[in-house]
C-alpha cells in the first residue's frame, strides 16, 4: 500500500469547504446586517452601494432592500444544515435497510426492497408538497420530508453493493469461521461498500440544497423571511436583468460548494476503496 | 429464472398498490378541492352542499373502497375539476413526458458516461478535471434558474430556439438541456467509479500487461462489466427525470406529467393525481424489475432465490 | 468552415426572421395565460383562466361596458315587475355557432341548468337567489327571486347562455370538451394543458371579430411569459408583477396595459381566536401598517390606497370612513397597554399572495412589538385553515378579494357576516346592517346600510383595507385595448394598430 500525498486540488477544495462552513457557523458575527431587516427605499441596489448614513452594502440588496451578503451568510447556514441533516437521516435509514436486504435475502429482502420500490416510485417533489400540506412548513419537517423521501436511494445502492460483496471469498470465509452477521456487516461489508455510498451521499448533498431551492420556488421551502440559498435564488430569478447580483452570488457560492463536496467525495472514495490500494 | 421473474412481477404489483394507498391517504389528509372550486363569496351552506354532492364528506375508507372497485374495472374515474376521465388527461400528457425524458436522458448519458470514462482513465489530467467541473456545474444550479437563463439567452437574445411551449422538436432542446444537466453528474461519477473498479481487476490488469492500449482495454474488458452499476443509476434516474421534470416543465410550459402532477395536487384533483402516481410508479417498478432481472442475467455470482 | 457556419447562421436567421417581417395584416392573436382552462363549459368552473377563454365563446344575458355600467347583451331590456320578479326582453337576431336561433327556451334552460343542485355547479352560490325562470312571451323571460335581491343584475353578468338542444343532445361531458355558444369566437381545438385555439364567428351579431384566430397558451411561469412576449412569440400576457411592468416600460415594442379593478387587497385580523381577540392589538396592527409605503415601494404605484375593504368600482364603498392612520408610536403604546409585547401572531399565507407584501407587513407589525410568524402552505391548505375554525385561522392573513359583482354585498357580506366561513368575527349590529342592504332594492337605503356596516368594521377591525389592485397586462405596442375593472378579457374589444 502506498501513501499518496494529497493533491493540491484536494487541499484547495478542503480549504474552500472549511471556509464556507466556518462562515456559515459564524454568520451571526460576520454578517454586517440583520439578514431580515428590510428598507423599502433601498430595494435592488447594486453591489457596493453606500447610503448617506454610511451603511455599506458590499453585495447589494434584494427586492425588499435587505443586505445580500448577510442573507447569503445566513442562507448558507440554512442550506448546509438542511442538506447535512437530511443526508444523515437518509443514510441512517437507508444503509441498514439495504445491507439487511442484501445480506438476509429471502422474505426480508422481498419485504424491504419492495418498500424501497414503493418509496422510490412516489415522485419526491409530489410527496414533499403533500407532506408540507399535511404537516405544515418548518425547518425540521423539511429535513424529515427530505430524509424520508430520499433514503431509498441509499438503500438501493447499499443493497446492490452488499449483494456483490457477500459473494466474495473472504466474507464467506469469515462466515464459515463463525463470525456473527452484525459483526461481518459492520467490519467487513460496510467498509467495502462505503465508497459507492459516499458517492451517493456527496451528490445527494448538492441535490438536497437544490431540492430545498425547488420547494422555495414552489413557495414551500424554508419559511420567509429566513433566507436559504434556494429562496434567495428563487426570488432573484425574477430580477435576472434588473438585479443580476441576487442570483449571481448565491449561485457562485452553491457551485463552489457542490464542486468541493463532490471532489472531496470522489477522492475519499478512492482512498477508502481497498481494490484501488492494491495496485 | 421464470419463477423468479413471476415472483418479482407479483411483488411489483403489490408495490404499486402500496404506492396508491399511501398517496390516497396523504391526499385525503391534505384536504378536498371544494373550497378551490367555489367562488370566493360562497356561503358556508353552499360549500357544504357541494362537498356533500361530490361525495367528499364520506369516510375515507368508503372512498378508498370505491376507488379500488373502479380500479379493478380499469376505471380511473372522472376528474371533479376538469370533468374529463382522468385516464384521458394523463394519456394526453404522456407523449410530452416521454419526449422530454428521452431528450434529457440522451443529454445526461451522452455527456455523463464519456466524461466518467475520461475521468477514470485519465485520472488527474486537467481535461478530465475541467470536464468534471463542467458536469458538476449542471448539478449545482436549480433548474428554475438554469431554465430561465437558457430561455433568456437562446430564446430572447439570440432568438435561436422557442422560449416555451411544445410546438415542435426545436422546443424540446432547452427543456432537455435544463433537465438533463441535473443527472449528468450522477452518470459521470457512477461511470467513473465502475470503470475504476473494473480497471483494478486482475483480468483487466493482465490485459494491460499484455500491452493492450487503455482505449482497447476499456472497450473490450471494462465497459461490459462496468455497465451493471451504470444500469442501476439509469434506472434510478428515469424515476428522477419523471419527477424532476416538475419544475422544468413549469418553467418551459412543457405540458408533461410533472406539470400535470403539481397542478393536480394544488387543485386537489384526487383522481388525476392517483392516475399520475399509478403511471409513474408502474414505470418505476418496471424499470427496477428490469434492472434486477438484468443483474440476474449479467452477474452469475448472484444466487437466485434460495 | 467558419464561412459555412456563418452562412448557416444567416440562413437560420432568415428562416426565423422573414415570416415575422412579412406579416402585415394581423390574423392571429396569441395570448399567454398562467394556466389552461379547467373546463370550457361556462356553467361549471369559474377560475380566471377558464373564464377568460370561454367568455369569448359565449354571450351573457347582460354585460358591463368599459366604464363598468351594466348594459344589454342577450337581454335588450329589463324591468322589475315587483320586488321579486324581473322581466327580461331578449334579442331576436342571435344565433348559435351551428346556425340555430338563440331563444327564450335557451335562456330558461341555462338558468335552470346552473341553479339545479344536482348539476353541482360550483357557481351555484352566485345564482341561488333565483327561484324560477318562466317564458311569458316568445321574447320575454321572467325571473322570480326568493327575496328582493339587489345584486341580481351584477350576478347575471356572469351567466352565459348555452344552447339547450345541443347540450341535451350531446350530454354535459361532450359539451364541455367541444362547447358551442353564440359568442364572437368558436372553438377550433382544445389541446388540454397546452393551448386553446378559437376561430372567429364571421356572422356574429355585433359585427366581425378583430382577429381570425385567437390562441390562448398555458404558461405557468411569469418570467417565461415575459420572455415569450419579448421574443415575439405572443402578443399579450396576463399576470404581470409590478416589478416586471416597470422593467418592461423601457422596451419600445411593448406596452403595459393597466386599470384599477374591483379587486381589493386586505388584511384579515382574527377577532375570535388567538391574541388578536383583544381589540387593542387589532388597533395596534392597524396603526402599524404604512399603506402608502407598501403601495409605493412594492406595487410601484400599480395600486391605490383604500380607506376600507372596498374600492371605487364597488357599490356601497365609503371613501370618507377612514382607516386608522399610520402611527407606530400609538401602536407600540397599545401593544404595551395590552401587555402583549413579543406575543406571537401566526400569519397564514400561500404562494398565491405576493410574498414581498407579506414580508413587509410582517416587519411593520414586528416593529411595534409583536412577533409575526409566517406560515406558507399551498392554496388548498391555506383556504382550509383560513375558512376553518377561528382557532385554526391564524391571527392575520392577507387576501385579494373580488366578487366580480362590484357590490359590497359580494365583499363585506361573505367576509364578515356571522356564519360565513370567512368571518372570524360576529356583531349583531353589523349583521343587521348587511342583511338589510341585501334585501331592499332602494339604492339610497342600501348606501345608508353600508355606511353603518363600514363604520362598525372600522371600530371593530376584523380586517383592514390595504389597496385597490390593478389588473396588469403586457402587450405588443400595436394592440389597442382598454382593460376593464371587472377584469374581463373580451377579444371583441381589441384592435390591432
Amino acid at each position: 500500500m502506498r501513501r499518496a500525498s494529497i493533491p493540491p486540488a484536494i487541499i484547495l477544495a478542503m480549504v474552500l469547504l472549511t471556509l464556507i462552513v466556518v462562515l456559515a457557523v459564524l454568520a451571526g458575527w460576520v454578517a454586517p446586517f440583520d439578514p431580515t431587516r428590510q428598507s423599502l427605499l433601498l430595494r435592488l441596489k447594486p453591489p457596493g452601494t453606500v447610503t448617506a448614513s454610511g451603511a455599506h452594502y458590499l453585495l447589494g440588496t434584494d427586492d425588499l432592500g435587505r443586505d445580500l451578503l448577510s442573507r447569503i451568510l445566513y442562507g448558507a447556514r440554512a442550506s448546509l444544515s438542511v442538506a447535512a441533516l437530511s443526508v444523515s437521516a437518509s443514510l441512517l435509514i437507508g444503509v441498514p435497510v439495504g445491507m439487511l436486504a442484501g445480506w438476509c435475502r429471502g422474505w426480508v429482502e422481498i419485504l424491504l426492497m419492495r418498500l424501497v420500490d414503493i418509496m422510490l416510485s412516489i415522485p419526491a417533489v409530489l410527496l414533499a408538497v403533500l407532506t408540507v400540506a399535511v404537516l405544515g412548513p418548518g425547518f425540521f419537517k423539511l429535513v424529515l420530508v427530505l430524509g424520508f423521501t430520499r433514503w431509498p436511494r441509499y438503500a438501493r445502492t447499499a443493497y446492490a453493493q452488499t449483494l456483490q460483496v457477500a459473494g466474495l471469498p473472504y466474507i464467506r470465509a469469515a462466515e464459515l469461521a463463525g463470525a456473527r452477521a452484525p459483526r461481518i456487516l459492520l467490519r467487513h461489508v460496510l467498509p467495502n461498500i462505503a465508497g459507492p455510498l459516499l458517492v451517493v451521499a456527496t451528490s445527494e448533498f448538492g441535490l438536497m440544497i437544490l431540492f430545498e431551492a425547488g420547494l422555495s420556488f414552489l413557495g414551500l421551502g424554508i419559511q420567509p423571511p429566513a433566507p436559504s440559498w434556494g429562496s434567495i435564488m428563487s426570488v432573484g430569478r425574477d430580477y435576472v436583468e434588473r438585479a443580476w447580483w441576487i442570483v449571481a452570488f448565491p449561485g457562485a457560492a452553491l457551485f463552489g460548494l457542490v464542486v468541493c463536496v463532490n471532489v472531496l467525495g470522489d477522492w475519499l472514495r478512492d482512498r477508502l476503496d481497498p481494490k484501488l490500494h492494491q495496485r | 429464472m421464470w419463477r423468479y421473474a413471476a415472483g418479482r412481477t407479483l411483488q411489483a404489483l403489490v408495490a404499486i398498490l402500496g404506492v396508491l394507498t399511501i398517496v390516497f391517504v396523504v391526499m385525503r389528509a391534505a384536504g378536498d378541492p371544494t373550497l378551490l372550486l367555489v367562488p370566493q363569496g360562497a356561503s358556508a351552506e353552499a360549500i357544504d352542499a357541494l362537498r356533500h354532492n361530490l361525495g367528499f364528506d364520506r369516510p375515507w375508507i368508503v372512498q378508498y373502497a370505491e376507488y379500488l372497485r373502479d380500479l379493478a374495472r380499469l376505471d380511473l374515474g372522472v376528474s371533479v375539476v376538469q370533468h374529463i376521465p382522468a385516464s384521458d388527461i394523463v394519456a394526453s400528457r404522456l407523449p410530452y413526458t416521454l419526449e422530454l425524458a428521452s431528450g434529457a436522458l440522451l443529454i445526461a448519458a451522452g455527456f455523463g458516461i464519456p466524461v466518467g470514462v475520461l475521468m477514470a482513465t485519465g485520472r488527474g489530467g486537467w481535461v478530465a478535471g475541467l470536464l468534471g467541473t463542467l458536469v458538476l456545474a449542471g448539478q449545482s444550479m436549480p433548474s428554475f434558474l438554469s431554465g430561465i437563463l437558457l430561455i433568456a439567452v437562446f430564446g430572447v437574445v439570440l432568438g435561436w430556439l422557442p422560449t416555451s411551449g411544445a410546438d415542435d422538436l426545436q422546443a424540446l432542446v432547452l427543456p432537455s438541456l435544463a433537465l438533463g444537466a441535473l443527472s449528468m453528474a450522477s452518470f459521470a461519477r457512477m461511470t467513473r467509479i465502475a470503470v475504476l473498479d473494473e480497471l483494478g481487476r486482475d483480468h483487466v490488469r493482465a490485459a494491460r500487461a499484455r500491452g493492450l492500449s487503455m482505449t482497447q482495454t476499456v472497450l473490450r474488458h471494462v465497459l461490459r462489466n462496468a455497465a451493471i452499476p451504470v444500469v442501476t443509476v439509469a434506472a434510478l434516474e428515469i424515476g428522477n427525470l419523471l419527477a424532476g421534470s416538475v419544475i422544468v416543465e413549469t418553467v418551459f410550459a412543457w405540458p408533461g406529467i410533472g406539470q400535470l402532477a403539481i397542478q393536480s395536487i394544488e387543485a386537489r384533483d384526487f383522481l388525476v393525481v392517483q392516475a399520475v402516481v399509478l403511471l409513474v410508479s408502474a414505470v418505476h417498478v418496471a424499470t427496477s424489475l428490469a434492472a434486477d432481472l438484468a443483474y440476474a442475467l449479467i452477474d452469475r455470482r448472484i444466487r437466485l432465490a434460495r | 468552415m467558419k464561412r459555412f457556419a456563418a452562412s448557416l447562421g444567416l440562413v437560420a436567421l432568415l428562416a426565423w426572421g422573414v415570416p415575422a417581417l412579412a406579416q402585415t395584416a394581423k390574423d392571429t392573436l396569441t395570448v399567454d395565460l398562467p394556466g389552461d382552462a379547467a373546463t370550457l363549459d361556462p356553467q361549471v368552473q369559474w377560475d380566471t383562466d377558464s373564464y377568460t377563454i370561454y367568455r369569448n365563446i359565449f354571450d351573457n344575458l347582460v354585460t358591463r361596458d368599459t366604464a363598468g355600467t351594466i348594459v344589454p347583451q342577450i337581454a335588450s331590456a329589463w324591468r322589475n315587475l315587483d320586488d321579486t320578479h324581473v322581466e327580461f326582453t331578449l334579442r331576436q337576431d342571435v344565433t348559435f355557432h351551428d346556425g340555430s336561433k338563440l331563444t327564450a327556451d335557451d335562456v330558461v334552460f341555462s338558468i335552470k341548468r346552473i341553479t339545479n343542485p344536482a348539476f353541482n355547479s360550483p357557481q351555484l352560490s352566485q345564482f341561488d337567489q333565483i327561484a324560477d325562470a318562466t317564458i311569458t312571451a316568445p321574447d320575454k323571460v321572467v325571473l322570480s327571486l326568493k327575496s328582493p335581491y339587489p345584486v341580481l343584475l351584477a350576478q347575471l353578468v356572469k351567466l352565459s347562455i348555452v344552447p339547450k338542444a345541443d347540450v341535451l343532445a350531446r350530454g354535459d361531458q361532450a359539451f364541455n370538451l367541444k362547447p358551442m355558444g353564440s359568442g364572437p369566437y368558436r372553438l377550433r381545438e382544445w389541446q388540454k394543458g397546452v393551448q386553446t385555439t378559437l376561430d372567429a364567428n364571421p356572422g356574429y351579431w355585433r359585427g366581425a371579430p378583430p382577429f381570425k384566430t385567437v390562441i390562448f397558451r398555458a404558461v405557468p411561469d411569469g418570467s417565461t411569459r415575459i420572455a415569450d412576449l419579448k421574443a415575439g412569440k405572443v402578443d399579450i400576457v396576463r399576470g404581470l408583477a409590478p416589478d416586471d411592468a416597470i422593467a418592461l416600460k423601457s422596451n419600445a415594442q411593448l406596452q403595459v396595459l393597466s386599470v384599477p379593478t374591483e379587486r381589493v387587497g386586505y388584511l384579515f385580523i382574527n377577532a375570535q381566536g388567538g391574541p388578536t381577540t383583544d381589540l387593542r392589538l387589532r388597533q395596534a396592527i392597524a396603526y402599524a401598517i404604512d399603506q402608502q409605503a407598501l403601495i409605493d415601494a412594492l406595487l410601484q404605484g400599480y395600486g391605490k390606497k383604500v380607506t376600507s375593504i372596498g374600492a371605487e368600482p364597488i357599490f356601497g364603498y365609503q371613501p370618507d370612513i377612514k382607516n386608522l392612520p399610520y402611527d407606530p408610536a400609538k401602536a407600540k403604546a397599545l401593544v404595551k397597554e395590552a401587555g402583549a409585547e413579543g406575543r406571537e401572531l401566526i400569519f397564514n399565507t400561500s404562494p398565491a399572495y405576493d410574498r414581498r407584501l407579506v414580508e413587509a407587513i410582517q416587519q411593520m407589525i414586528n416593529d411595534v412589538g409583536l412577533k409575526v410568524t409566517i406560515n406558507v402552505s399551498d392554496q388548498a391548505t391555506y383556504l382550509k385553515r383560513r375558512q376553518g375554525t377561528p382557532q385554526d385561522a391564524g391571527s392575520i392573513a392577507i387576501g385579494i378579494w373580488s366578487c366580480a359583482c362590484q357590490d359590497a354585498d359580494g365583499v363585506i357580506f361573505p367576509l364578515f357576516r356571522t356564519g360565513s366561513s370567512w368571518a372570524k368575527y360576529s356583531n349583531p349590529a353589523y349583521d343587521a346592517a348587511v342583511d338589510a342592504a341585501r334585501s331592499t332594492l332602494d339604492p339610497a337605503k342600501r348606501i345608508a346600510d353600508y355606511r353603518t356596516a363600514y363604520q362598525i368594521l372600522r371600530d371593530d377591525l376584523p380586517g383592514i383595507g390595504l389597496y385597490q389592485a390593478y389588473a396588469l397586462y403586457a402587450a405588443r405596442k400595436e394592440l389597442h385595448w382598454q382593460p376593464t375593472p371587472n377584469e374581463s378579457f373580451f377579444v371583441m374589444d381589441m384592435k390591432w394598430q
